[in-house]
């Protein structure tokens, strides 16, 4: 506890108050007080690798020793506020879920230039253009206009 | 412009090509299946609707033959039957001898069809005059049955169990026909002094060379010698002569039973 | 609270653990080598102790087998039989005892291994086995190890001997399975995303829990071209496994020789080798029998997965056999029919008319009550004004004038209202569709299928006259062939030329060979008289004839005269055509003798969903004509109102079967439009006309029955009928006529308002009869 203290007044001194509490904010640390995943990442991250950062921000960390086998890769997200886990780009899923040993810098060469697309998170669920309505739904803005059944036509006597 | 454009994607197309068929051509190869289609098709010498009946003799020989079962077991006269009916036909059986055989013997038509799907020397599609059966079993294949098999195929321009234009040679596959000690092998059912005297014979030690030589000498009407065709061996005997059994063997000991 | 709480438990496991002290404590030393020396406490305070944990051990696990012996002295506890199955010991000596993993059992001898597991409640996996098939023992899942025995066993064909110790659950056996899926699946797509087998394989089952998550084969898939078997059974070969329980169905259940086993090894499948379609009348049992993907229903495919839809209980109403089914729906859909074990009526088979007629019950239906206008068109108007009309009528005509049939598919509560009403009207013109104009109703043995649906297998001669029970009740025919296959037999047959799927006698045509044997000069009374348990089976066609009442004393003399009722066996049946025809018989809708007469002279027509147009062309041209009923089917053209009603997926009702078995069929689906229950419906029109029924809930109305038809009331059980011989004076030989007997039905795929609607049986009847 001692050496975070010691640590955090020396960058406040190299640094000025201010430079260090926005540093503080973007970095994450300042919503470890309501999000304790966020505060347990940043405990993992303690002497962990910085294996590398894509293009989001995430930062993809490892540890080998002292950890059990299978949690040694983590993912800590750019996007501190909300977060899931579609935002890991596909070329890091792979390094990330022990799929591969390569890095998602690594992988990116393999992208495709010509039609390889730009990864998007899911948002399934966020927002009524991304919410799919079976026809008949309430929702759906075409009416039910069928029957289950095919009814006699009396047209037809 | 265009044209040097055109070459140039035909250059990397043909590249491409080259990339492609290396891992596909293991994977895409077809399994081999030693029995023909397990089911019928229509052609014009081969229809349901057909009549087909016995010659009067083979009829003789039909009573003969189920005389050999009790009346309430006449389903197993089905195999010597199907046998008859092959040679009667060229040495194949079309289906409406099988719904022949199947009245005769009082089963539903499908009992016969399974039986003679099963056997594959029961041919259910037109064979030639010389039907060539290559042995397509474990020992032959890995002495190399499958190259004797490419090697007739593209000799003959056929495909397995098709005809020559000519009329005279079909390639089909055969189960072990007990040669391994000689394989590869081939079986030449040979139909040309009529498919009632119809004989196999068997061509050992074979190699994709000296098995089209076969095929040709059949073709010129000769008769090859059959068994091995490797001039180094004599039957089953090891290459060069024998390696043991050099001299007459030792009987069996053997207690003397006047002794006591 | 739950701090609280947790706080008192936390004080409680410290105060415990200082009580007893914990065997090793929180430093690193652990005494393992000793736990074996205090075992018992060592297991309450480590229990106790719940945040420390340690493995404990007991001697038992580090000594194989001392434990092994431990395990062989307990005493297992018995467990249930497999899917109820049944042990019936003939004789007390026939019994053989067995241990199955370490528990005796008693079982009769001829049992088989597998048998013998399932008494004992293991349940071994199958493909080939069926237990009402013959046995193949092709699969070779079923393999289970028996002591003394080198290999693994296959249960299903290898019989049980006495004292045999059959393991199911030993490495030995599920290596052995493993090995067996893993070969199976060789050659299985693995596409059970777009299969319709997909949660109702045997293959996927079996697969969690013998099958790895790879495989060693690495070569290509085999793939076989898929088979046309006609309209109803959908194929796809390559995911066919070739455990032939289709083969063997088709050739012992259903009789007919089309499928077979073509080819062999890797290249063997299952084929018509030339092109033929499954002509049976039995043929969709092979989809349920398949334990793949390979056979399933063509107007099934894709349509929905089987964990998306709810099984109603219910009975079938196409024909008198009330075989038992069970109705999926999704919503207000029913999705597909499946049949329902009933060892007693269908086994477990279903006929296709039964299992495919489901989408005629979305097709074509009533969906709200109509009356005629003045320019001969329909309109829909409210039940109010429909009730108001009818009741006006029903004022207007004399009580003589009004006649009330009930349809092929009314059920008993419906019947029963309809009687009631028009009894309180005044009229006794009311009958059930199907009976013809004078059935003999008197006596209950006079229709009921006495022998009853399972007592046919036993036995060994049968008359068969002027009935085709192939195409009048498939599951009776069924029984028929079982009885022939079984014990060899004789089936004499009395008719028109028509298909059997077994060996028949065909001993005439028309009543003058009756009349033969009546007057005992026909070699068949000899195999009558030799037979134990001879059977006169009589169809539902005679009662339309004119000289039916001498055709009922010759079969009656027959009875009489081939000794078909003995103690303990009674041999004179007649096989009623229609779900509607028992109970409307037993609960008295019976035609009077000037009946025919009070129709052509009818002012009001109600027609309780009665579609015959026999009946129809005897309408008088100024009879007010209503029509109750789900479906626009032939009726409605002539009628003037409509009621519309519900169908028999959709309503309560009681059914009785042609052997006298009252069952009841469940709502799987709501009602169409403003379609009400039948019975509802004239209670209804009762209380509009002002004569009201003294019944407002089916309970009651079923009260109502109970002091008509008792029997009616008892669901699942059969109602036997008493028997009374020498009945008729013989008659008959001079009022016999001369006229052949016809067929019953003519066409077996459209038989009632509902399979005449229906797309399915269209395409059955077109494809299939014009293959015959």
């Amino acid at each position: 506890m001692a050496s975070v203290v010691r640590a955090a007044m020396k960058a406040i001194k190299e640094k000025g108050l201010r430079n260090f509490f926005r540093e503080l904010k973007e970095e994450g640390y300042l919503r470890c007080l309501p999000d304790g995943n966020l505060l347990q990442t940043k405990i993992h991250n303690i002497g962990a690798t910085l294996v590398g950062v894509d293009k989001f921000g995430n930062k993809y960390y490892e540890r080998l020793e002292d950890t059990q086998f299978g949690r040694h890769r983590w993912v800590e997200y750019g996007d501190k506020g909300c977060y899931n886990a579609s935002q890991v780009p596909p070329e890091w899923h792979g390094w990330l879920h022990f799929i591969t040993d390569h890095t998602g810098d690594e992988l990116l060469m393999l992208k495709p230039k010509r039609y390889g697309v730009e990864h998007r998170e899911n948002f399934s669920g966020e927002g009524d253009e991304y919410i799919y309505h079976s026809k008949g739904h309430s929702l759906n803005p075409g009416q039910k206009d069928w029957t289950r059944y095919q009814p006699w036509q009396p047209t037809k006597a | 412009m265009l044209s040097k454009v055109a070459r140039n994607a035909g250059k990397h197309l043909a590249g491409f090509r080259q990339i492609l068929r290396q891992p596909f051509q293991v994977n895409l190869q077809a399994r081999s299946f030693s029995t023909a289609l397990n089911y019928h098709l229509d052609s014009p010498d081969n229809k349901p609707d057909m009549p087909w009946d016995f010659t009067d003799a083979n009829k003789e020989r039909v009573k003969e033959l189920l005389s050999h079962y009790p009346s309430n077991y006449k389903q197993s006269a089905v195999i010597p039957l199907l046998d008859l009916a092959q040679q009667q036909h060229g040495g194949w059986i079309p289906v409406s001898a099988m719904n022949t055989i199947a009245k005769i013997i009082e089963v539903a038509p499908i009992r016969v069809y399974e039986v003679a799907t099963f056997y594959s020397m029961f041919n259910r599609m037109k064979v030639g005059k010389y039907h060539l059966q290559v042995c397509g079993t474990t020992p032959c294949m890995i002495r190399g049955s499958r190259e004797i098999e490419e090697a007739l195929l593209k000799h003959l321009g056929v495909k397995r169990n098709e005809v020559t234009k000519d009329g005279l040679f079909s390639v089909g596959e055969m189960e072990c026909m007990g040669s391994c000690v000689n394989a590869p092998m081939i079986a030449v059912a040979d139909y040309s002094k009529g498919s009632e005297g119809y004989t196999y014979n068997y061509y050992e030690d074979l190699t994709p060379k000296r098995v089209i030589e076969i095929v040709e000498m059949l073709r010129r009407g000769e008769i090859p010698p059959v068994g091995t065709q490797n001039p180094d061996r004599i039957r089953s005997g090891p290459q060069g002569g024998n390696t043991t059994l050099l001299r007459e063997p030792k009987p069996p000991p053997c207690r003397d039973l006047d002794a006591c | 609270m739950g701090l609280g709480l947790r706080a008192i438990q936390r004080s409680k496991t410290l105060f415990s653990s200082r009580l007893f002290p914990p065997p090793f404590s929180n430093s690193r030393v652990s005494p393992l080598p000793n736990s074996r020396v205090f075992s018992l406490e060592n297991v309450q305070s480590a229990s106790i102790n719940a945040p420390l944990r340690c493995f404990h051990s007991r001697a038992s696990l580090q000594n194989p087998e001392a434990s092994a012996a431990a395990v062989s002295e307990e005493i297992p506890r018995p467990r249930t039989p497999v899917g109820g199955a049944r042990v019936e010991f003939t004789s007390p000596e026939d019994a053989i005892e067995v241990t199955v993993d370490g528990f005796q059992v008693k079982i009769p001898k001829g049992f088989t291994v597998l048998q013998a597991c399932e008494v004992a409640g293991v349940d071994i996996p199958r493909f080939c086995y069926h237990s009402r098939l013959s046995i193949a023992g092709n699969c070779r899942m079923c393999l289970v190890e028996v002591e003394k025995s080198p290999k693994p066993v296959a249960s299903c064909a290898m019989p049980a001997l006495p004292g045999m110790k059959i393991k199911t659950n030993t490495p030995v056996a599920k290596k052995a399975r493993e090995g067996v899926m893993e070969f199976l699946l060789m050659n299985h797509p693995l596409d059970c995303p777009i299969c319709d087998q997909g949660g109702e394989c045997d293959l996927q089952d079996q697969s969690m829990a013998f099958g790895s998550d790879r495989g060693r084969f690495i070569d290509t898939k085999r793939s076989v071209v898929d088979k046309n078997l006609g309209p109803l059974v959908k194929t796809v070969m390559t995911r066919c496994i070739q455990c032939t329980r289709c083969v063997r169905f088709a050739s012992e259940v259903a009789g007919v020789q089309d499928l077979g086993m073509l080819g062999r090894g890797s290249g063997e499948e299952i084929g018509t080798y030339v092109e033929n379609l499954m002509t049976s009348e039995l043929s969709g049992n092979v989809i349920d029998i398949c334990p793949v993907g390979a056979l399933t229903s063509k107007p099934f495919a894709f349509k929905a997965r089987n964990w998306e839809m709810k099984g109603t209980e219910s009975i079938d109403v196409t024909d008198a056999v009330g075989s038992n089914i069970r109705i999926d729906s999704r919503g207000p859909e029913v999705m597909r029919i499946l049949p329902r074990l009933n060892e007693d009526v269908n086994e477990e088979w279903i006929s296709d008319k039964t299992r495919f007629c489901y989408d005629g019950l979305k097709r074509q239906r009533l969906n709200d009550p109509m009356i005629r206008g003045p320019d001969g068109r329909f309109k829909p108007v409210t039940w109010r004004d429909t009730l108001a009309i009818v009741a006006e009528v029903i004022h207007q005509v004399n009580p003589e004038e009004i006649v009330g049939i009930a349809g092929l598919l009314s059920d008993a509560e419906s019947m029963m209202a309809m009687k009631d009403l028009l009894n309180k009207l005044g009229s006794d013109n009311i009958w059930c569709e199907g009976d013809g104009l004078h059935p003999q109703a008197d006596l209950r043995s006079g229709y009921l299928l006495n022998t009853s649906i399972a007592g046919l297998e036993k036995a060994d001669a049968i008359l068969l006259v002027g009935t085709q029970p192939r195409f009048e009740a498939p599951m009776v025919n069924a029984r028929i062939r079982k009885a022939v296959r079984s014990s060899q037999a004789k089936v004499g047959y009395i008719g028109p030329p028509t298909d059997f799927n077994y060996d028949i006698n065909h001993l005439g045509t028309g009543p003058s060979t009756l009349l033969r044997i009546a007057e005992g000069r026909h070699p068949f009374c000899g195999t009558l008289l030799s037979a134990k348990r001879p059977a006169l089976i009589a169809g539902a066609g005679l009662f339309d004839r004119n000289d039916q009442n001498a055709l009922l004393s010759a079969l009656h003399t027959i009875r009489d005269l081939g000794r078909l009722v003995k103690p303990e066996w009674n041999g004179f049946n007649l096989l009623l055509l229609n779900a509607a025809q028992a109970a409307g018989l037993d609960l008295g809708l019976i035609p009077r003798p000037n009946s025919i007469h009070n129709l052509s002279s009818a002012k009001l027509v109600y027609l309780l969903g009665a579609d015959d147009s026999k009946l129809l062309d005897k309408i008088p041209n100024d009879a007010f004509v209503v029509y109750q009923g789900h479906h626009g089917d032939k009726s409605v053209y002539r009628a003037n109102v409509i009621f519309p009603s519900a169908a028999f997926s959709e309503k309560e009702g009681t059914y009785e079967n042609t052997e006298g078995r009252a069952q009841r069929t469940a709502p799987a689906v709501p009602t169409v439009g403003d379609a009400r229950d039948d019975w509802k419906i004239l209670r209804a029109l009762s209380e509009v006309a002002g004569v009201r029924l003294p019944y407002d809930s089916a309970l009651a109305l079923r009260a109502r029955i109970r002091g008509v038809a008792p029997g009616l009331l008892r669901v699942d059980e059969r109602e036997e009928a008493s028997v009374i011989s020498g009945a008729f004076s013989p008659d008959f030989c001079r009022k016999l006529g001369s006229e052949d007997f016809g067929k019953a039905v003519e066409n077996f795929y459209m038989t009632d308002s509902i399979t005449r609607a229906s797309k399915i049986m269209a395409q059955c009847s077109s494809t299939l009869l014009k293959q015959k």
